[in-house]
Parts: C-alpha cells; sequence; structure tokens
C-alpha cells in the first residue's frame, strides 16, 4: 500500500521535476550569450608605435539570453609593438580572471588580485598563472588596427577559447 | 539509528505521527480535496522558483524575458503553462472544498475556521493570479493592469492604494517588482498558512471524530494516503494533459500603451467583469465593491447562520450559497457566450494573436534594450526603413517626408509620376534641385518655337513606352507600341536616351529605369557612364556603406512605394514603438 503510494507519488513529483532538469541545464546545450567574430577597430597604428602597451576597449553588438545590445563594451586588451609587430593580449588574466595591470615602473605586467607578473613577451615570470597572457589576433587594414576579442578558459595550462 | 535520529530532531516521531493519523470511517474518496490542495501549491511553488530564475521584473526586461523562457529554454512554455493552469485548479479545488464543506455540513461548530481558512485561500488564490498575469508584462498582463489598479482606486483611500501597489503615478517598473514581490514571496506565505490551517485543523478535527468511533478508524498510512496520491495523480495528469493539449499559456506581444487591446480578466473573474456592466457610471463600485463585500461578509458568516432559527437558518444559507453559484456560473457563461459571438473582439483577438506570433518571431533575434516594443526593430521592414532614413532622406522626400534637393521618391516611377517628371523635369519634385537639368519640359502645348509639346494621349503612350521599359506586367501593348513610335521618330527621346544594355548617352539609359536593379545601380553609383555620368550629384554608396544584400532591399524599399502595397501599416507601427 505504501509502496505503490511511493511509486505513484513519485510519478506525480516528476511532473514538476523532470522538466525543471531540461530547464535549468538549457544553459549546457544551447548558448545564451554570443558576442561577435568579427574584427573589432580599436585605433589607428599610431597610437601604438612603441614599445609601451597601450590599454584599448573593445566595442561590439552582443546578444545576452533574451537581450540584443548594440556597441558595448566587451572586453579591453593590451596593444602594443614588439620586434616590429603590433601584439594584442587579453586583460583577462588567465589564472581567475582578475583585470592584468601595466607595471610601468618595472615594463611588466600584473596581476594585482594574486600577484602574478608577466614579461613584455606576455609569458609568466612569476605568481600563480598558469599560463602566459593571452594573446588576441590583430589586423591591420590601412593605418586602422583591429582585433578579433575572444574569452578563454581559466585555469588550465593550454590556451582554449570558452 | 532511527532513535539516534528521534533524539535529535524528533523527526522520525513526527512522520509516525503523520502515518498513523486515524482516518474516521476508515479510507474515503471524501477526504482527498485538502491533500490535493496540498500538492497543488506544492507544484506551484516549484514552478515559481523555476520561473524565477528565468525572469527578470522589470518594465524593459519583463516580456523579453518571459518570452525567452517560453519559446527559448527548453521545457519554458511547459513549466510556464503549467503554472498558469495549477491557479485554475487550485480555484476549481477549493471551491469544491468550500461546496463540500456546506453541502455536508462539516463547518459549523467547531470547524468554523476551516471554512473560514479555505475562503481566505481561495481569495489570495485568485489575488495571486492577477498579479502572475500582470508579470509578462504583455498586452494581456498590461492592459489587465491598467483595470484592476483602475478598480482598486475607486475603493475608500484608493488612490494612495493605487499609487503604493502601482510604485508611482503610472505603471513602470515599480509596478512589476511591487507586483512580483507579492506574487512570489509575501502571498504564497500567506497561502501557505492558511493551507496549513486547513490541513492541520482538519486532521485535528478527524482525531476527535475517530475517537467517537475507534472501531472502524483506519490509519492514514495504511489506506487513505494511497487515494490521496491517487487523487493527486489524476488532478496533476490533467493539468498535464492540458498544458500539453495547449502548448502552454497564451503569451501574447509586448506590452503597448498605444495598442487598444481588449482586456479581459482569467475566467474566474468574468462573472464580476459581467457583473460591473450592470452598472455604469457612479454605480460601477457597487458591482466592484459592495457585491462582492457583501457576498464576503455573508460567506465568511455562513457557519455561524447555519444553526440559527431550527432548520430555517439551514435552509437560508444552502439557498443563498445556491444562488449565489448560480449567479457566478450564469454571469461566467454569458461573459464566455457573449464574447465568442462578439465579431469586433473576436477580430481584435486575431489581431492581437497575429500581432504576438510576430513579436514572439522577432524576439528571437534579441530584443533591444529599450524593452519589450523594441522588437519590432527586428522587423526586416523597419531595417530598411531606417537605412532609408540614414542613407536617402536628407536629400529625397518620401511621403511627406525628406528634403527636397533629389527626387521625391513618393509614388516614385509610376505612370503619373512618369508623366509629371516629361511635363517638367526641372521642378523642385524631380531634378530642380540637381546638376541633371538639361532635359527641356515637354508641356500639352505651347506657343515657343524652341519648345516640343506633347499632347495628353502622345504622353500616355509615351508613360506606357516606358512602363514597359520599366518591366512591368500590365503593359497595354497597342499603346506603348504607338509610344515607342514617338520616342523613336517624332518626339527623337533616343536622341539622348539609350535604350539598349549598357549604352551611353547624354541622358540616362532607360532600359529598366525604375526596376529594382536599376534602382540599385543607380544607389551604389549614379555617375556610371550608362546613367547620370558627369552630371550625377547623389553620391556613391560602396560596398563599406551597404552591402549587397542592404542595397537590393534598400531598392525594393523604394521601388515598392509604387505598388500601393499595404507595408504602411507595419511600418507605423514599427514607428509608433
Amino acid at each position: 500500500m505504501i509502496a505503490s503510494a511511493g511509486v505513484l507519488g513519485t510519478c506525480v513529483a516528476g511532473i514538476a521535476a523532470a522538466p525543471a532538469i531540461s530547464f535549468l541545464t538549457h544553459p549546457l546545450v544551447t548558448p545564451t550569450t554570443s558576442g561577435s567574430d568579427a574584427y573589432l577597430p580599436v585605433g589607428r597604428i599610431a597610437q601604438f608605435k612603441g614599445a609601451v602597451p597601450v590599454k584599448v576597449d573593445l566595442y561590439s553588438d552582443k546578444v545576452d539570453a533574451w537581450n540584443r545590445v548594440v556597441d558595448v563594451k566587451i572586453g579591453s586588451a593590451w596593444v602594443w609593438e614588439r620586434q616590429g609587430q603590433l601584439v594584442a593580449m587579453s586583460t583577462v588574466c588567465p589564472h581567475l580572471g582578475c583585470a592584468i595591470d601595466y607595471d610601468a615602473d618595472n615594463g611588466k605586467f600584473l596581476c594585482p588580485c594574486h600577484d602574478s607578473y608577466f614579461s613584455l613577451d606576455g609569458a609568466v615570470e612569476t605568481g600563480p598563472s598558469p599560463r602566459g597572457m593571452d594573446a588576441l589576433e590583430v589586423q591591420t587594414e590601412g593605418d586602422l588596427v583591429a582585433i578579433r576579442y575572444q574569452r578563454f578558459k581559466q585555469g588550465v595550462e593550454t590556451k582554449e577559447p570558452v | 539509528m532511527l532513535a539516534w535520529l528521534e533524539e535529535r530532531t524528533a523527526l522520525p516521531g513526527m512522520l509516525r505521527r503523520f502515518a498513523d493519523h486515524p482516518v474516521p470511517g476508515g479510507p474515503s474518496m471524501h477526504y482527498v480535496l485538502p491533500a490535493v490542495l496540498v500538492y497543488l501549491f506544492v507544484q506551484q511553488g516549484v514552478l515559481g522558483v523555476l520561473l524565477a530564475s528565468h525572469y527578470s521584473p522589470s518594465a524593459t526586461d519583463a516580456w523579453a524575458s518571459t518570452v525567452y523562457l517560453n519559446d527559448q529554454v527548453a521545457s519554458g512554455w511547459f513549466i510556464r503553462g503549467l503554472h498558469h493552469y495549477g491557479t485554475s485548479a487550485i480555484i476549481l479545488i477549493t471551491v469544491a472544498y468550500l461546496g463540500q464543506l456546506a453541502v455536508t455540513r462539516r463547518y459549523t461548530r467547531p470547524r468554523e475556521m476551516i471554512w473560514i481558512a479555505t475562503l481566505g485561500l481561495l481569495l489570495v488564490t485568485m489575488v495571486l493570479g492577477v498579479t502572475g498575469n500582470i508579470l509578462p508584462w504583455d498586452e494581456q498582463g498590461y492592459w489587465a493592469a491598467q483595470v484592476e489598479l483602475g478598480i482598486m482606486e475607486q475603493t475608500p483611500g484608493g488612490e494612495a492604494l493605487r499609487t503604493v501597489v502601482q510604485g508611482g503615478g503610472e505603471v513602470g517598473n515599480f509596478t512589476l517588482t511591487r507586483l512580483y514581490t507579492l506574487h512570489a514571496f509575501v502571498l504564497p506565505v500567506v497561502a501557505a498558512a492558511l493551507l496549513a490551517g486547513i490541513v492541520v485543523l482538519g486532521r485535528r478535527n478527524q482525531a476527535a471524530e475517530a475517537t467517537l468511533q475507534p472501531v472502524r478508524a483506519q490509519a492514514f498510512a495504511s489506506g487513505q494516503l494511497l487515494i490521496d496520491v491517487i487523487a493527486m495523480a489524476l488532478v496533476g495528469g490533467t493539468l498535464v494533459v492540458i498544458t500539453v493539449q495547449t502548448h502552454g499559456s497564451e503569451l501574447f506581444g509586448p506590452a503597448d500603451p498605444t495598442s487598444g487591446f481588449q482586456a479581459r480578466p482569467e475566467w474566474y473573474f468574468l462573472f464580476l467583469y459581467k457583473l460591473r456592466m450592470f452598472f455604469e457610471g457612479p454605480m460601477e463600485p457597487v458591482a466592484t465593491m459592495v457585491i462582492p463585500g457583501a457576498a464576503a461578509v455573508f460567506l465568511v458568516l455562513a457557519p455561524f447562520v447555519d444553526p440559527m432559527a431550527g432548520r430555517v437558518g439551514r435552509i437560508g444559507v444552502l439557498v443563498v450559497l445556491g444562488l449565489m453559484m448560480a449567479g457566478v456560473i450564469g454571469l461566467t457563461a454569458v461573459s464566455i457566450t457573449g464574447d465568442a459571438a462578439n465579431e469586433s473582439y473576436q477580430k481584435a483577438l486575431t489581431q492581437a494573436h497575429k500581432q504576438a506570433e510576430r513579436a514572439r518571431g522577432f524576439a528571437r533575434e534579441g530584443v533591444l534594450p529599450e524593452g519589450g516594443p523594441a522588437v519590432f526593430r527586428n522587423d526586416p521592414e523597419y531595417k530598411v526603413r531606417a537605412l532609408y532614413v540614414e542613407h536617402c532622406q536628407t536629400c529625397h522626400e518620401l511621403d511627406g517626408f525628406g528634403g527636397d534637393e533629389a527626387p521625391s521618391l513618393t509614388d516614385y516611377s509610376s505612370r503619373a509620376w512618369l508623366a509629371a517628371l516629361i511635363r517638367n523635369p526641372n521642378a523642385p519634385r524631380f531634378f530642380g534641385g540637381t546638376k541633371h537639368t538639361d532635359m527641356d519640359p515637354y508641356p500639352a502645348t505651347t506657343d515657343d518655337e524652341e519648345i516640343t509639346a506633347i499632347p495628353d494621349d502622345q504622353l500616355d503612350a509615351l508613360v506606357e513606352y516606358l512602363w514597359k521599359l520599366q518591366g512591368e506586367s500590365d503593359v497595354d501593348e497597342v499603346l506603348a507600341k504607338t509610344g515607342a513610335t514617338l520616342w523613336e521618330d517624332e518626339l527623337d527621346c533616343n536622341g539622348c536616351h539609350e535604350i539598349a544594355a549598357g549604352e551611353e548617352g547624354s541622358g540616362p539609359n532607360l532600359l529598366g529605369h525604375g526596376s529594382e536593379e536599376w534602382v540599385a545601380r543607380v544607389i551604389r553609383d549614379s555617375s556610371q557612364a550608362d546613367l547620370f555620368g558627369e552630371e550625377a550629384e547623389m553620391p556613391t554608396f560602396g560596398e563599406d556603406k551597404l552591402d549587397d544584400e542592404q542595397l537590393a532591399k534598400l531598392a525594393a524599399f523604394v521601388v515598392r512605394r509604387r505598388e500601393g502595397e499595404a507595408v504602411q501599416p507595419v511600418e507605423a507601427e514599427a514607428e509608433e514603438e
């Protein structure tokens, strides 16, 4: 008697519980946010001449669950010249995602949250970061510089896009 | 193990007392309704929490987040639908339980509080329904809110009450945050307390009854439990079937204060809605306040009136309750059949459903942060219109808006437009504001020897020929043939205008002029040698300004204006929003 009540009761509970599982795990199956794959303009080449990194903000359209937002900040990057080449690195620290700052006195990058230091080629010098700073793809068109912004998995040694 | 837990939590003992509770007279169908109510409330709570995890109570986000959870998130429609129909089920079962208590006279001393708590539960559930239906902030929710807040305002001190509930002088963000708080936090606690009262008091009464006939009483777990669960399964199964069959609950387009949506309350308020129609103007509060208030007072007092004056009280109460029930059912039926037969209402409803479908379709691309109605900016028609406003409107006039430096695009390249252009190409409406002024005017009659006149009948023929060059389908071939002869010989139009593909003349080549392809070429670069050449003044629109798809759509937009296509309402609506 109690057993059949238990079985039937479980079925009744399942009416709400079963859809709850697919409802709550929806983000595992379908992406709910999407940014831009395009190269986003950040400025003119002349702005980045020299070895001192310049911080730029990236703007793009973005879909965030039910919203479509136009031309909003999606992240930022450090841009500088290295061996005659423009390089861009994400400001997101590969350790736990704090914003990497530039320490002009020592000519190094520094993540202030957990004291990871990065050299000007982006490699880890000291601190807990599992890998060097994440390079972003840079493109120049005429005298304009554009960057393709991506986010990468944190806390792992290899650089993989999220 | 159990002893260990018992010593520390007393839970096993509570569970045992729950299972051993004596059911007077043994298991019975008569006892299931409170159990079903408990099931429904718990289920509503679970579904409500799930919905809350995906819902955003703000005037700009409420609709968009509801559409997203309903149309995009897996099982969202089912969860929302089940939550919606669950309220109806609670109302039906609460009314059934009240009926059972009254008919079996199990609401008199000492059970009055069970009756009153059940009445309270009915009221709270109805308010939960009202607040819940507003939350999606769709047309239905928005307009229902207007009406319900309006009714609230008619009560004594109602203006202040409305401002407090609404969170300001008019509906907005605070309306939703406040109603959401009521619906999701305050009212459920009240409902849970009332339901706990119903169950606990009911059990106390059963225990007392069981002591009178201990032999026939049976432990709850040995029979009643299964019957209760079967009843829950039946109700739950019915709800699932209804939810699946209707594919969830209705969801209209975004709240639009300009739409004039014909709001109807939920079915359980239709009787009040109908009742109101019998009391117009200043008498309205009679229907919204006095009658419902009197009925509520009577309902609360019923168990106390029942035992009065021998059988008179009993019969009186049953008659009044019967009449009230009949009144509610009658008014509800009248309201439903009235709407079903009301053509203008049905038409408006069909329109609202269509609008909802469009809006929800556009919402798949994401809704701009401006709010629900901004979803219509995802309309391709709106987008091409925006391109037009950005790139063309400064110089070209269209439907009364825009500059006069370039030819008007109102009715662009229609027969009337072509005829007027030939008569006076240098009018401000045509090329008057441009460098392209070489073409002579061709009036109907003239005394000036320098000027060629084109009589009306010849002009008709010429326009028909141009109509044919344009690639139109409804050409009067005979007339066009006359026009072709005039074109080549008498009027010598081909002296300036070539009509063979790619040929250059001093005026633009008119093969396919006014067609989408021709207009697209002009937009891209009107200074091409076979178009306006050196006289072109219009800026070029390269790939950097308009990609191929945008160009084609913009050209189609301009050309379509002459076809009298009913695109206007769509745009007007999009612009309003």
